[in-house]
């Protein structure tokens, strides 16, 4: 008998809780939320990240929080749901976020992503050296990308193989064709051997290898690929409706001023400079010709 | 003459196909007290079952099986009686914290089935006979005027069952039990309704009877007796 | 004792329908051409080096790197969500078995991973405890309304019967049915709290803030003392699981997860979300912009609708399907085998004193396991190919199967000359169990595919895989179909087993974990 009361009191309480839980999460003073694309090990995202959100804090004047995810996919539904205001998105995710959200705007862009690059590293095993021209004697390998979402990791070298290959799909031109979440996955796998060649994001490679992570005797860089736009700080229409008029503006000034190499470094960038949704209009078309947009 | 309170015209009954009761006549006025006698699977039970389906709403049933809820305690299933004469709301309030009054009424019903110390026992706790007596207790408890009752006592000693008839007839106004202990029925019966192969085949005042004349239908059960 | 002693191997003369042999022989031949369908490629080059060094996390745990918060979490959001659940599926419980509808509506939410739901419902509650409820208890009021309303049938109907003529429906059910069906409805669902606590953990997986979240980032980044000290705090969990869900300490389970839920980051703004979820972005793309009301654009809408699910259905859903049943079935033969091979580990008259809490103590553990978390590791050591699908799969269902066998292994008596060792294991013990050991078996099937298909996410070409595609290319409206095709296919497979244990005459056999669970009873199992 006591126990069908208590079945009883905790269904009542649970369907409370669920009727009530989300509108009492709200907190009074709507805290300016951001996220980014989880593109490399996470000790660094945390590190970056949370280096800006103290720096936006003091700068704009709002609580300012950084919501960590799991994978791309996930950032760009948290920027699309409205869960975060602002996000560091790859090219690719940042066109898809823009595209969801109408009224969203890119407003910064690091000074390296205006003419990005993509890294083809290979491990030794394979004895493919550096070249300039395009390596197709990768055809016939693994291969793995980063995540699938990812521009340098998959967007662009997917475009450049479809090129270098016409009329084939990644999947015929490798033997093996994997997706290792992130860059700095991608570089360990291609490290180890798990697969023969990789496609990596040239600013990760070059903060793994500052930090000792890269073996240069097991994997090496053969080939780099022309230059395309690439990361953004996107930042939704309506923050101004919600935080302030000519708040757009102040983030933007806020994320240009950064001079603190402290901030810098974990990034991978000297500086951020002002762009616009057009300098990331390339990228539509490339999504366009590999089927990934429509 | 009052209007019957059971009235049967040419009622039949069916398992399967195969045809249990077939051209029943059976009128039972009130104050009327009918023992149904018959070999087992002579149709006792669809007879009784047929009856309270023609009046489900005057009707307390003390089904062959106790049909206790064992989980709950003996209280709530003797309050289970009149389940439907309370309000949803206070059947469900009972459930966790009964009235006195009800407790107080249920004891008492109880107690004439001489179960009144085991009020808060749980039902699959007792015996068989005890649990008998429980089902018996819930029928009193409903108190509607037409007892109908398959076997009542059989888990019962011929005392016991005695006095447990007594009371079944002590409130209410008709009965009609299944019943095979031919001595219990001729004492406890004003009536007695024979049911052989699907059928009626002796319907009598019990004054007019002895267990002689009633044994030679169950001869193959003394056999096994 | 209700294990019923069939006639084994052989099947019976009189039967017949199929016999466990040919069934058990037909299964096996699929498997075994799954297998050579099956990629079962080793991508990495130091699985072992790994392992070890995940094993060495295990040994040497680091505690103080455990997010003590994450616990919180994890049985937070299990209490809740099993207990919304619970509720919910208890309210279709009553209806049903009348009503068709409700058990199509439960078929289909139980079919439906808990992942693929919190992908779905991130999308509207975004990174929320929200998510994290509703995704343990939309599927598991499916579950927990099937057995419910299986448990209710069971139960003992004839105090019913005897109710007053005109009782009204809810006193009825309270006194007449429910107090009948209550300690079973009560110990499935504790059971379920424990499964519970493990899909929580994998939701982590994909960020929300469980034990999961940062069991994933201690794997990806190598920190394997943090992963082994989290594993261990979950495994011990689940293993106290008895001392602290109990009757009195439910309401404050639920009080206390109420108030331990995380905050929101942030907030999405529900209303507009669910809108433009379910009235743009999973709708098929070509059915967005049409009308639907002019008749006479009718054939155009249709033409083009196809023209958009066709390559859905012979790129995605065939092959993806294809691979999802070569996985499924060659892990069900694994299973099979592998629980085969462990059960006398923790069965009397094969184990000694010694090795039996061994081998108990190993097989509850490797069932607290989520095949999730085995999948995600395998796949971490052993690249992305069937072959760590295959493993995840059977080393955690052959846990369970073969904790059970054991079990019913210790209920049988033996005659007192019978045979000692192989011979008992081969003449009497398997043949006796063995149509129990299809039934579980059989049961697992459907459990083991909708796995099978949500380890696409891990990187095995199965639905799954198409889906975390779809998704991340923000084509909700194609991820919505791919699921809904898994579902049917997961509801395909439940039939199928379903009607196979009809015609082997084992559906009245015991499948349902939660009696079984009691330390106490060594008694043979009924549900």
């Amino acid at each position: 008998m006591r126990a069908w009361l208590l079945r009883l009191a905790t269904v009542s309480v649970l369907w409370g809780a669920a009727v009530s839980g989300p509108a009492a999460a709200q907190a009074p003073s709507k805290p300016f939320v951001f996220t980014g694309i989880p593109d490399q090990d996470e000790s660094r995202l945390v590190e970056r990240f949370g280096k800006v959100a103290t720096y936006l804090e003091g700068k704009l004047g709002v609580p300012v929080r950084y919501i960590p995810v799991k994978n791309y996919p996930a950032a760009v539904t948290a920027f699309t749901n409205g869960q975060v205001q602002l996000a560091w998105f790859g090219g690719f995710t940042g066109v898809q976020a823009r595209r969801a959200v109408p009224g969203s705007q890119a407003i910064a862009q690091g000074a390296e992503d205006a003419a990005f690059k993509t890294y083809f590293i290979a491990n030794a095993a394979t004895g493919l050296q550096k070249s300039a021209d395009f390596p197709k004697a990768i055809a016939g390998k693994t291969f793995t990308f980063g995540s699938r979402a990812s521009t340098s990791g998959r967007l662009m070298p997917e475009f450049f193989i479809r090129q270098a290959f016409p009329g084939q799909t990644p999947e015929q031109v490798f033997e093996r064709v994997g997706f290792s979440g992130d860059h700095s996955r991608t570089i360990q796998l291609v490290q180890s051997g798990a697969f023969a060649v990789g496609a990596v994001d040239y600013s990760v490679w070059d903060l793994d290898s500052k930090a000792g992570k890269v073996d240069g005797k097991s994997v090496s860089v053969i080939w780099e690929s022309p230059t395309f736009p690439d990361y953004q700080w996107t930042v939704r229409g309506d923050v101004d409706a919600t935080y302030g008029a000519g708040f757009t503006e102040k983030l933007k000034a806020a994320l240009i001023g950064i001079t603190d190499p402290a901030i810098l470094e974990p990034f991978g960038r000297t500086k951020f400079t002002p762009v616009t949704n057009a300098a990331y209009e390339p990228l539509v078309e490339v999504g366009r010709s590999t089927g990934l947009l429509d | 003459m009052a209007e019957p309170a059971i009235r049967l015209a040419n009622a039949s009954a069916a398992y399967g196909g195969r045809a249990v009761l077939d051209g029943i006549d059976l009128v039972v006025h009130p104050g009327e007290r009918v023992a149904v006698m018959g070999r087992s699977g002579a149709g006792k039970s669809t007879l009784i079952g047929l009856i309270q389906a023609q009046i489900p709403e005057r009707v307390a049933l003390v089904p062959q099986a106790a049909a206790l809820v064992r989980t709950l305690s003996v209280f709530h299933n003797v309050y289970m009686g009149r389940l439907d004469r309370n309000r949803t709301s206070h059947n469900l309030r009972t459930l966790v914290w009964p009235a006195r009054a009800d407790l107080d009424a249920v004891r008492a019903v109880l107690a004439r089935v001489g179960l009144a110390d085991r009020l808060r026992d749980r039902a699959g706790a007792l015996s068989g006979g005890q649990q008998q007596r429980v089902s018996v207790a819930r029928a009193l408890y409903n108190g509607r005027p037409v007892l109908l009752a398959d076997e009542p006592v059989s888990a019962l000693d011929r005392v016991q069952g005695g006095l447990v008839l007594t009371e079944l007839a002590r409130t209410h106004e008709t009965l009609v039990m299944a019943l095979h202990d031919v001595s219990l029925a001729l004492s406890h019966a004003s009536r007695i309704v024979v049911v052989e192969a699907g059928r009626i085949a002796l319907d009598a005042p019990s004054a007019g009877l002895d267990a002689a004349a009633l044994r030679r239908y169950f001869v193959d059960e003394e056999a096994f007796a | 004792m209700r294990l019923h002693v069939l006639p084994g191997i052989l099947p019976a003369p009189r039967w017949p329908r199929p016999g466990y042999a040919a069934v058990s022989r037909w299964f096996a031949i699929l498997g075994l051409a799954a297998l050579l369908a099956a990629d079962l490629h080793v991508t990495s080059l130091h699985p072992w080096s790994d392992l070890e060094r995940l094993l060495g996390g295990l040994v040497r745990p680091d505690f103080l790197a455990v997010e003590g918060a994450s616990i919180l979490y994890t049985v937070a959001f299990a209490v809740l969500g099993v207990g919304l659940g619970a509720g919910a599926g208890f309210l279709l419980a009553i209806p049903y078995a009348r009503f068709r509808a409700v058990r199509i509506a439960c078929a289909f939410l139980r079919a439906v991973h808990e992942l693929f739901w919190a992908l779905l419902l991130m999308q509207v509650f975004g990174l929320s405890a929200t998510t994290g409820i509703l995704a343990i208890a939309l599927p598991y009021a499916g579950i927990c309304a099937k057995v419910y309303a299986e448990i209710i049938e069971e139960a003992d109907l004839s105090a019913l019967r005897v109710l007053p003529a005109g009782s009204d429906p809810v006193s009825a059910f309270a006194y007449a049915r429910l107090p009948e069906v209550l300690a079973s409805i009560r110990a499935y669902t504790f059971y379920r709290l424990e499964c519970g606590m493990r899909s929580t953990l994998v939701l982590g997986f994909i960020g929300l803030p469980t034990i999961g979240f940062y069991l994933e980032s201690a794997f990806r980044q190598g920190r394997y003392g943090e992963a082994g000290a989290l594993m261990l705090v979950f495994y011990a969990l689940i293993g106290t699981r008895r001392l602290w869900v109990r009757g009195w300490t439910l309401p404050l389970l639920v009080l206390g997860a109420i108030l331990a839920l995380p905050p929101m980051v942030g907030s999405t703004d529900v209303g507009a979300s669910l809108a433009r979820f379910l009235g743009h972005d999973i709708v098929p793309a070509p059915l967005r912009h049409a009308s639907l009301l002019a008749p006479d654009t009718w054939l155009e809408t249709w033409a083009a609708l196809w023209a958009w699910f066709r390559p859905i259905l012979t790129g995605q859903i065939l092959p993806g399907t294809l691979q999802t049943l070569v996985l499924a079935q060659v892990a069900l033969v694994a299973t099979a085998i592998g629980a085969l091979v462990l059960f006398p580990l923790t069965a009397r008259h094969f184990a000694g004193p010694v090795a039996r809490p061994f081998g108990r103590v190993l097989l509850v553990t490797v069932r607290s396991t989520p095949e999730y978390m085995l999948a995600y590791v395998a796949l971490q050591l052993l690249g992305p190919s069937m072959l760590p699908a295959i493993l995840a799969l059977s080393i955690h269902n052959a846990g369970i199967i073969g904790y059970l066998m054991g079990r019913h292994a210790d209920g049988l008596t033996y005659r007192p000359d019978a045979p000692r060792g192989l011979n008992l294991y081969a003449y009497e013990t398997v043949p006796r169990l063995y149509g129990q050991f299809l039934a579980y078996l059989l049961y697992r099937w459907e459990i083991i595919l909708r796995e099978s298909a949500i380890f696409g996410i891990l990187g095995v070409a199965t639905l799954g895989f198409y889906v975390d595609a779809a998704i991340a290319e923000l084509r909700l409206d194609v991820a919505a179909v791919l699921i809904l095709a898994t579902a049917l296919v997961a509801i395909a497979v439940d039939a199928a087993s379903r009607a196979l244990r009809r015609s082997l005459r084992i559906a009245d056999l015991p499948v349902r974990l939660a009696s079984t669970d009691t330390p106490r009873s060594s008694a043979p199992v009924t549900a």
